[in-house]
């Protein structure tokens, strides 16, 4: 029964190949029928996160039946059902938006694309496997190359060849890294690497996970090789721009996570989590001080996307408990606020043409429901009191001074300062200057709002997602627990 | 003594990262990149390589423990669709760029900025 997980990657790589099918008969229905197969993928996913979190025991998907470490296995723990159902979501609300958003052809591609990135995040996710993990990785990174270049202006074709050659130089270091780890251990298995992990010569161990933390923190935009990310977001369509942020980012995140906590037996393990504190804490300044001079609005939002990627980052490389539950519970709140918030600067882009600052003058009086849930995002995006980032950034704060780093706990606030500034700003404009007719709301400010009152909502009672992400956070932590979980043939009981 | 393959290997990918970081026209960058995409490749296949013996293919005479190791072979074999991948998508943008720019000078592309 538990096989039916693997209906995750297999139906929306199904239904991407039926689009040419579908395109002969009628243009019209592809888009409803992007809707359609969201929806079902979200329903999927949302049995595979009730049957997760009810039995509380991960659910392993064996690819043609051989037991790991011969065979690949998806490996769909607390963490990854979680994750896989936001990313259904999120692919479910951005397949309504497209109906707006993207009018420019060919729309059979645009659909063939969209369900190719919902695939390699979600496999990225739910694999168990690190030569799969790249091989889904590159799924990721080819479709979003793609769909950056979507729009066919010279912006959107310089955009994706930035994050062509950085992607290419990321994904080759990553192989490297593979094949170092291989060649060391004879394993491509996440579970049996982390048995052999005490094994692994000290200086292959780090270069290895040094490659692999280089590699992975181009696809996680984490500071020297982020420089394609604020191109891509301000070029790319509308839609992709927020599954960009709210989950392609989080499962390189997520991959760079699970490597690094698989083998933190091995030995030089503490130098690369240095490595990576450096990294996060460096994303950070530099992406909300840029943040802090743009004129154009989803290029702001972009920079502090990348700030507050930064923050989860630094979360996951404090190596305690804490921080990693923290990290998770962060990745979860920005994945809301940023979908909030992109979708809403999206459709004011649509709806008034571009995405200047000046255009956001008077946004209170010409579209008061979208205005309203995008100073919520903005707000919750500083992190005030009572919405759901506060909580989040009040942990990792309190993660990384108990974690005995006091510089990077304070730069980190600073950071936060610099962000109320150019939030309120943008805040300021939407309400107190200006004027401007009422424009027309349509589905898209139902939307918003529904996202709006669930960030309210954690907000107000953070407690129950925070039970939800222990476990999770549980998940990627605990080795111990993920090596008992993988049943490895011919390896102990 | 390092290995010849290694070393041919590893110098393959910097050679590649060379061109990637220095030349200033698009499509050495892209050559570069397809140079360290076949340096990885290299190193992949070098490590499965098990002195004397022959390709992992069981017919007469070939036993599985005459064969090298025929995982890195699958990898490779994956790993180079992919680089064939991104280096069409890759080429497809620059054929973008230059109907839009009218040049291929990375020095010249730089319409988004801030």
């Amino acid at each position: 029964m538990s096989q039916v997980a693997a209906l995750l990657i297999a139906l929306p790589l199904i239904s991407a190949f039926f689009v040419p099918v579908l395109k002969q008969i009628s243009k019209n229905l592809i888009k409803p029928y992007l809707v359609l197969i969201t929806l079902v993928q979200t329903g999927i996913a949302a049995w595979v996160f009730n049957e997760v979190y009810s039995t509380g025991k991960p659910i392993l998907v064996y690819a043609g039946g051989w037991k790991p470490p011969v065979g690949i296995n998806l490996y769909i723990g607390h963490f990854a059902a979680l994750f896989v159902l936001i990313i259904a979501i999120v692919s479910f609300l951005m397949a309504i938006f497209s109906f707006k958003a993207v009018n420019i052809e060919p729309i059979d591609k645009y659909a063939m694309l969209f369900l190719l990135l919902m695939l390699g995040a979600t496999g990225m996710i739910a694999t168990g496997d690190i030569f799969n993990l790249f091989v889904f990785m590159e799924i990721t990174a080819i479709t979003a190359y793609a769909l950056t270049a979507y729009n066919k202006t010279g912006e959107a074709a310089e955009a994706s060849m930035k994050y062509i050659v950085l992607g290419g130089i990321g994904s080759s270091f990553f192989l490297i890294g593979v094949a170092l780890l291989y060649g060391a251990t004879g394993t491509l298995n996440m579970a049996q690497l982390a048995e052999f992990a005490k094994s692994i010569n000290p200086v292959v161990a780090q270069v290895g996970l040094a490659l692999i933390v280089f590699g992975l923190a181009v696809e996680a935009e984490l500071f020297p090789l982020n420089a394609w990310a604020p191109d891509a977001y301000q070029a790319a369509p509308h839609p992709v721009t927020v599954m960009f942020s709210a989950f392609v980012v989080k499962a390189g995140i997520y991959a760079l996570a699970r490597l690094l906590y698989l083998l933190q037996k091995a030995s030089g393990w503490s130098s690369v989590l240095r490595l990576l504190l450096i990294m996060a804490t460096l994303t950070v300044i530099f992406a909300e001080l840029s943040a802090l001079r743009q004129k154009d609005v989803k290029r702001m939002i972009a920079y502090s996307s990348i700030g507050q990627i930064g923050l989860v980052a630094l979360a996951f490389s404090l190596g305690t408990q804490a921080g990693v539950d923290a990290g998770v519970f962060h990745m979860v709140n920005h994945a809301i606020v940023k979908a909030l918030l992109f979708l809403g600067v999206g459709y004011v882009g649509i709806t008034l043409g571009g995405t200047k600052l000046e255009n956001f003058e008077g946004l209170g009086r010409r579209m008061p429901l979208t205005a309203l849930a995008i100073t919520i995002g903005a707000i919750a995006t500083v992190g005030v009191p009572l919405f759901n980032v506060f909580w989040s950034k009040l942990r990792i704060i309190l993660a990384t001074l108990n974690a005995g780093f006091l510089w990077p706990a304070i730069l980190v606030l600073f950071a936060s300062v610099v962000e109320a500034v150019y939030y309120f700003r943008l805040v300021h404009r939407i309400w107190f200057m200006g004027t401007g007719e009422r424009a027309k709301e349509g589905v898209i400010a139902g939307i918003l709002i529904v996202l709006a009152i669930i960030v309210v909502a954690i907000g107000i009672d953070p407690t129950p997602l925070w039970n939800i992400v222990t476990k999770a956070g549980n998940d990627l932590f605990n080795v111990a627990t993920y090596i008992k979980n993988v049943p490895l043939m011919g390896v102990g009981p | 003594m390092i290995s010849a393959y290694y070393f041919g290997a590893i110098a393959l990918v910097l050679i590649g990262l060379y061109a990637v970081l220095v030349k200033k026209n698009l499509l050495k960058i892209l050559i570069g990149l397809s140079i360290m995409e076949t340096g990885v490749n290299l190193l992949l296949i070098s490590i499965g390589y098990v002195s004397g013996r022959s390709a992992p293919i069981l017919s007469e005479g070939i036993t599985a423990s005459k064969a090298v190791d025929p995982i890195p072979q699958a990898l490779v074999l994956t790993a180079i669709v992919i680089g064939v991948a991104t280096t069409a998508m890759a080429l497809s943008v620059a054929i973008i760029l230059y109907e839009k720019y009218g040049t291929l000078n990375i020095e010249e592309i730089r319409r988004l900025r801030g």
